[in-house]
């Protein structure tokens, strides 16, 4: 496992144990195989604060015709509301939250997250379209002071099998064996990662 | 559903010379390669001693040193130096060819003695580039009108750029309601061009949540046009949508492709990536901002690597107070 990002930004030592993250990114594993079967974009995401699920998230693009809404962001979403329900404070919650996602945040989700100031981003396998965690940008360490706080990340936990995932998706997306040049490059993409 | 009032009073207020259209001017946001300057490196040139040998030397000079690489250069050029003896230089080859020991043999050929130069190594691809490039070597230059006239601020005229003023002005309204809200003042529209109907107006909402800047509203409101979208705006009268007439049009709308976003400033990071993957047309804003992600910071949508680009203007009414004021405060504070 390769861990990235800038020492000293996210302060003291918080940080997933290897136990946690083996648990945690296997439930997300579980959650982009569920999508893959439904015939959904194959990535598993979930925040995870004080050993429970607080968010989770599927890409509803869609469904909500609003192409931002990617699966992480659904799953801000979801913390926000948790917070509510509770009365805590969104900020202090984020701050001991780890995101478990199979395929690294495209540079918008990662803008998020530093908007949110999550500490620690735990992700499968590269995104060479859109990464914004360093595949296309790195955004997570970007010295940006007006875009929330710079996130660490670990990198490459199963990520062979989150990259086999998206190239079946991509394979289905095409039953006619006949793919169109924008089909068949992310195909070729993945298949390169 | 809405009508969108007439923004008269409001202009009334304000200082007339800052609305007018020759106050400012839009500027495109260029691709590096397209703003930086010609960069260039070393070459060996030398004077032809018979004027009569040269087409001969240039034969000679492409099968030893063909210029695969920089085909837009001329072989020859006219002599700078009005008094030197020779009226033409030839290129031999760049520095960087020569790295092989040079099997051209200048003395027998008819060439005085090699000198060096330095040259373009790319073809330019905007008139300054151009122009810089000449200066060092003769070179060839295809203009896209389209990119000069755009440096120029010459690609709009005053019938656009009026109304130009009018979309933004929208968007400063929208900033207004939403800094009486105690948000950021930053406000934006979103245009069909094709029918000149505004599809949506939307200002900051990140008090209530982080991930509302202006853009971000207006992309869900635009979702809303459609039929989908995820949040509700009622709390807000500032962030509003208009659904396009979708008996009669074809195509159907597909997100944001072929509308134009007019903002207060430039948009950050997680605005910029979200207008990527709305397909928008183009993107025209007031002042730049710190962290912006389309100029200061990053270029995004400029970026090849992505799967979609888009064109983006600067400039757009940024003499008016309310655009240009928040970003004066910052800079003082920095």
């Amino acid at each position: 496992m390769i861990a990235m990002g800038t020492e000293g930004v996210c302060g003291e030592s918080f940080y997933p144990s290897d136990e946690e993250i083996k648990k945690w990114m296997d439930k997300a594993f579980d959650m982009a195989k569920d999508a893959l079967e439904n015939g959904e974009v194959p990535v598993g995401c979930l925040l995870i604060y004080n050993n429970e699920i607080i968010g989770k998230g599927r890409n509803e693009v869609n469904e909500t015709k609003n192409a931002s809404r990617h699966a992480e962001m659904v799953a801000l979403d979801e913390l926000r509301d948790w917070c509510e329900l509770r009365g805590l404070e969104v900020k202090r919650v984020c701050e001991k939250t780890v995101l478990y996602v199979t395929v690294e945040p495209c540079i918008m989700c990662a803008a998020a997250l530093r908007l949110f100031n999550l500490p620690v981003v735990v992700y499968g396998c590269r995104n060479d379209r859109f990464g914004g965690c360093g595949s296309v940008l790195d955004i997570s360490s970007a010295n940006l002071p007006q875009t929330g706080t710079m996130f660490k990340c670990v990198a490459g936990h199963r990520a062979e099998e989150a990259v086999e995932m998206l190239k079946i998706f991509y394979k289905q997306e095409n039953p006619n064996g006949n793919p169109n040049k924008n089909d068949l490059l992310n195909y070729v993409t993945f298949l390169l990662l | 559903m809405f009508k969108f009032g007439t923004m008269e009073p409001e202009r009334k207020r304000l200082k007339i010379s800052d609305c007018d259209v020759d106050s400012w001017e839009v500027v495109p946001v260029l691709s590096d390669e397209l703003s930086q300057d010609v960069e260039l490196v070393d070459a060996f040139a030398a004077p032809i001693l018979d004027k009569k040998q040269t087409s001969k030397l240039v034969q000679q000079l492409n099968t030893l040193h063909p210029l695969t690489s920089l085909a837009h250069l001329k072989r020859v050029r006219a002599c700078k130096n009005k008094d030197s003896p020779h009226a033409l230089e030839i290129l031999i080859c760049s520095v960087n060819d020569a790295d092989e020991p040079c099997h051209f043999d200048c003395s027998n050929a008819g060439l005085g003695e090699p000198f060096a130069v330095k040259i373009p190594r790319t073809p330019p691809l905007t008139r300054r580039q151009f122009e810089q490039a000449s200066e060092h070597w003769p070179t060839c230059f295809h203009e896209v009108k389209q990119v000069t006239a755009a440096l120029r601020g010459e690609l709009f005229n005053a019938k656009q750029k009026a109304q130009m003023r009018d979309y933004m002005m929208l968007a400063i309204d929208s900033a207004k309601a939403g800094k009486d809200l105690g948000m950021s003042a930053v406000g934006a529209v979103v245009v069909d061009p094709s029918s000149d109907k505004v599809i949506a107006v939307g200002h900051d909402c990140s008090k209530d949540h982080p991930l509302q800047h202006a853009v971000m509203v207006c992309i869900d409101l635009v979702a809303k046009s459609q039929g989908g979208g995820c949040y509700t705006y009622e709390k807000y009268p500032g962030c509003k949508f208009n659904s396009p007439d979708l008996e009669n049009k074809t195509p159907q709308p597909y997100i944001c492709t072929g509308y134009d976003l007019y903002v207060t400033k430039e948009p950050c990071v997680l605005c910029a990536m979200a207008l990527v993957h709305s397909r928008i047309g183009r993107v025209f804003f007031g002042i730049r901002s710190e962290d912006g992600a389309m100029g200061t910071k990053f270029k995004i949508h400029t970026r090849k690597d992505l799967n979609h680009r888009f064109e983006v203007f600067k400039g757009v009414l940024a003499r008016l107070p309310l655009i240009s004021t928040e970003l004066k405060v910052k800079r003082r504070r920095s």
